[in-house]
């Protein structure tokens, strides 16, 4: 997770913030210019790393907020007179805003490559239609005569036709928007962002509506971008179409990557250093011929950096990677869990058809709560299908799902996390950058999982006592501030029932939480699931037959899709279609 | 857009809407048809060698550059093309060991932001060779002037020749994929790319080779298509915008799918620039956001 920038960075950061306030005193009105324009294009790439390096949204359609936004000042703007920039820029904010939640309900249904193609069309949709249209003169642009004032009962406080004014008022809005998403991203609200830029899947399992969470994330990048956009149209007094266009998307996302996305202050030094580039490439007399063909040079130089520096420029101010181990803290006794119960859950006619093939056939089942409920079948009996459907991962083609009592079948999965459901995944299934202490962080913040939590608030305490609390049972308390890329095998599967725990859901589906694990370790685990059923209820799907007759106290016998056998492990022990369709050799050498 | 500026027919009154509409019909399939040998290796370069190459239009004007000087040399479109495939195979295989084989490891933004930097390169090294006017590449004298289809409408005889043309070299496209032995691993790779490396074939030649034909293809388009439209410097960038759309259309890796998702927007293009002037270029977008929404996947995608 992204965590302060390190005194050496903040050091550097504030030095040259400090260096840019005394700009104006020594570089000429050029200078104070490009210095602007710079400002201007930082806020504009900070937003954009918000959606790129936090939310892992690529975005190739960013500059299309930065295009609103300086369009709105244009529209704004009255013919003879100042527009007020107090009205003005806010405006030109919430249109940026409101039209990305628009734009964002569509193009955050789909990921990856194609999410990157979505934002494109959708820019490439508004640049054509400033560009054919003769909306505020077409392809050619338009001026906006008089540059805004910041005015207050008909008395001027800030005008902007003065460039020194102009010029610490973009820094400082520079350095505010820097320390507010800097901000966000240590609420509940962008640590869960950066929980989904990692693990989507996960994120929804515990109970994160993550289209919600992406979609805000959308919404406030555009809206700052469109800041960005006024604050551009009034260095020049001066829009175009080429605002909305692919290449200042393109460019910006030169800038995050160039400085290092993610870390929300490279892109500024990202910003800085590409313009930097530019302009001498552009102006500077040393470089002679360049000169006329800079972007040769510019491209050139942009291929040497991606295959020399894939960090960016913030990879060389980066953190080494340590292996701290925590000490051992002392054991929590305090209870934390109330006297909640498990929950009940109901199982009938549930049906998963795949093309021809019927994953899970007409199941029913029982399940009562504060038990160890073990599901075993030959591979590919349908088991997982069977939890994925519960789970909501996989909707059921027919049948009923209830928990205590109400129909969940069918529903997303964020909807069923929310519900009580926890389960944990056949292969490891974690946020492997972040620290153990921190993936349990993100669980138990889905016991709250609004999208609008800004601060910790009143569930901090609840919140961290959940997460010591898990930590200590699966006896993970001393590799609390390792990341979880970092542990064995084993411990990954114990962290994530340490999530379930966290999350604090009642019902636990565990898919094999024992594989790879050594007899100690198993032992461990299976005493631990014995205990969570004092007020969870637990199932589990599990090959290790020896653990889970020994640890059950119901198991069902899934074969082909069909419900073969449901009772308690002696009861399937003696159950002769039982032995021969599965148990085998094991069902002989036992009795 | 390149492709289908203002259709030169003559329309006869009485008939004048439905030769409006043949009209467009073919220089839609027409234009279509180019899009695809555009699309086609960039679908391919995609969903085989995971790599976003938004230099790719850089390759068609490439073609359509290589035209202008080949047929002043040559005085034939025909030869420029027979000369101008395996200079632009070679150009592929270049590009691809001098910068693409090291991203095969990278994440998409790295992609982006190397292919961009190429597409400065390659635009300013355009404008250094060939200046910044736009040209024009004469259409052959044997295939000038127009026919008469369906006793209607008469339409451009070279442009009947262009399609023609793509349908070759989309047959003998299919022919590699379908009948030899490299095309056997571009359609294991198609349906799956991590089998392709489990099955220890020579991924190194493979991409090179995908790469390569990616580039030769969006390059004949550019030939061919010179006399049509006029050479001028940004040739490439709507032709690469407008082959990301197909291929997200068609859906990523599938060949397949970007001739249908050619066909359609060459259409869409086609009957935009007629009824609805002012929002062509949209409608072409609106067209594949309509399609995401309905299938992420794009048409014969895997879902994404």
């Amino acid at each position: 997770m992204l965590s302060l920038p390190r005194p050496l960075v903040a050091v550097l950061l504030i030095v040259l913030f400090v260096g840019m306030l005394l700009v104006p005193f020594f570089g000429g009105s050029y200078a104070i210019k490009f210095a602007t324009r710079v400002f201007v294009l930082a806020i504009f790439v900070v937003s954009l790393d918000f959606l790129i390096g936090i939310t892992g949204l690529v975005s190739f359609g960013h500059a299309m907020f930065f295009g609103l936004g300086a369009y709105s000042l244009y529209f704004i703007s009255p013919e003879t007179m100042a527009a007020n920039a107090l009205f003005a820029f806010p405006a030109a904010l919430l249109i940026a805003g409101a039209v990305a939640a628009i734009i964002g309900a569509i193009c955050v249904l789909t990921r990856g490559f194609y999410f990157i193609m979505v934002t494109l069309a959708f820019g490439q949709m508004l640049f054509s239609l400033f560009h054919t249209s003769r909306i505020a003169g077409g392809s050619d642009g338009a001026y906006i005569n008089i540059k805004p004032a910041i005015s207050m009962f008909g008395r001027t406080l800030l005008d902007f036709e003065n460039r020194f004014t102009f010029y610490y008022f973009c820094l400082a809005a520079l350095a505010a928007v820097y320390l507010l998403a800097l901000a966000l991203t240590r609420t509940p609200f962008g640590r869960v962002l950066q929980a989904i830029r990692w693990n989507e899947e996960r994120a929804g399992a515990l109970g994160f509506n993550t289209y919600a969470y992406k979609l805000l994330s959308f919404t406030f990048a555009g809206a700052i971008a469109g800041f960005a956009g006024v604050l551009f149209a009034t260095i020049d007094g001066y829009v175009a179409p080429d605002l909305f266009g692919w290449r200042q998307s393109g460019i910006a996302i030169m800038m995050v990557v160039l400085g290092g996305a993610g870390t929300l202050f490279g892109p500024i030094l990202g910003a800085l250093l590409y313009s930097l580039i530019e302009e001498v490439l552009k102006t500077a007399s040393w470089v002679g011929p360049i000169a006329s063909h800079w972007s040769l040079a510019l491209g050139l130089l942009l291929i040497g950096a991606v295959l020399t520096f894939p960090k960016g420029i913030a990879g060389l101010f980066g953190r080494k990677e340590g292996l701290k181990v925590s000490a051992d803290q002392p054991h929590i006794t305090r209870k934390v869990e109330d006297a909640r119960r498990g929950q009940q859950l109901e199982v009938s006619g549930l049906t998963r058809r795949f093309d021809g093939l019927v994953a899970v056939d007409n199941v029913s089942l029982n399940l009562a709560p504060n038990l160890v409920h073990g599901i075993i079948g030959p591979n590919g009996a349908g088991k997982t299908t069977f939890v994925n459907v519960l789970s909501g991962s996989m909707k059921p083609t027919a049948g009923n799902i209830r928990l205590d009592g109400e129909n969940i079948a069918g529903k997303p999965a964020y909807v069923i996390a929310r519900r009580g459901i926890g389960r944990s995944y056949q292969r490891t299934n974690i946020f492997l950058p972040f620290t153990v202490r921190e993936n349990c962080l993100i669980a138990a913040l889905a016991r709250h999982p609004s999208p609008w939590r800004l601060r910790s608030g009143i569930f901090v305490k609840q919140e961290s006592d959940a997460i010591a609390h898990a930590l200590n049972v699966t006896g993970l308390s001393t590799r609390a501030d390792i990341r979880a890329a970092h542990l064995s095998h084993g411990e990954q599967r114990q962290l994530e029932i340490a999530m379930l725990i966290a999350s604090g859901a009642r019902l636990l589906i565990l898919d094999e939480p024992l594989g790879g694990m050594g007899p100690e370790e198993t032992g461990r685990v299976m005493a631990l699931l014995r205990s969570l059923a004092a007020n969870h209820t637990v199932l589990l799907i599990e090959h290790d037959m020896d653990a889970i007759f020994g640890a059950a106290d119901t198991l069902t016998v899934l074969v082909e899709g069909r419900l073969l056998a449901h009772g308690k492990p002696e009861e399937i022990r003696r159950d002769l279609a039982v032995r021969e369709a599965y148990l085998g050799r094991w069902g002989e050498s036992a009795s | 857009m390149a492709g289908t500026p203002v259709p030169a027919i003559i329309v006869s009154e009485q008939s004048a809407v439905m030769d409006l509409v043949l009209t467009q019909i073919f220089n839609g399939l027409q234009y279509g048809l180019l899009l695809f040998l555009a699309a086609s290796g960039l679908t391919l370069v995609l969903g085989i060698m995971g790599i976003i190459n938004l230099s790719h239009g850089s390759f068609y004007m490439l073609g359509a550059y290589l035209s202008l000087t080949l047929t002043s040399l040559t005085n034939d479109i025909f030869l420029s093309l027979a000369l101008g495939i395996p200079i632009a195979f070679l150009f592929g295989a270049a590009i691809e060991w001098l910068f693409i084989r090291h991203l095969y490891q990278r994440d998409h933004l790295q992609q982006v932001l190397l292919t961009f930097g190429l597409i400065l390169v390659f635009n300013e090294l355009q404008r250094i060779i060939w200046g910044t006017f736009p040209h024009s590449v004469p259409i052959p004298s044997y295939l000038s002037g127009s026919v008469k289809i369906f006793g209607l409408m008469s339409y451009p005889i070279y442009r009947i020749a262009v399609a023609g043309l793509c349908i070759v070299l989309a047959l003998a496209m299919m022919f590699v994929i379908q009948r030899t032995k490299i095309g056997r691993m571009i359609r294991a790779g198609e349906s799956n790319r991590e089998m392709v490396e489990v099955l220890g074939i020579d991924t190194q030649l493979l991409f090179r080779f995908v790469f390569a034909a990616g580039v030769t293809l969006a390059a004949a388009g550019g030939i061919i298509a010179a006399p049509i439209d006029s050479v001028y410097p940004g040739i490439g960038e709507s032709v690469l915008i407008t082959s990301l759309v197909v291929v997200v259309i068609g859906g990523i890796g599938s060949v397949r799918g970007a001739f249908v998702g050619a066909l359609l927007i060459g259409l869409a293009d086609a009957f935009g620039k007629v009824f609805f002037p002012q929002f062509a270029t949209g409608m072409v977008y609106a067209l594949m956001a309509a399609v995401l929404v309905a299938r992420p996947g794009g048409l014969f995608g895997r879902a994404a």
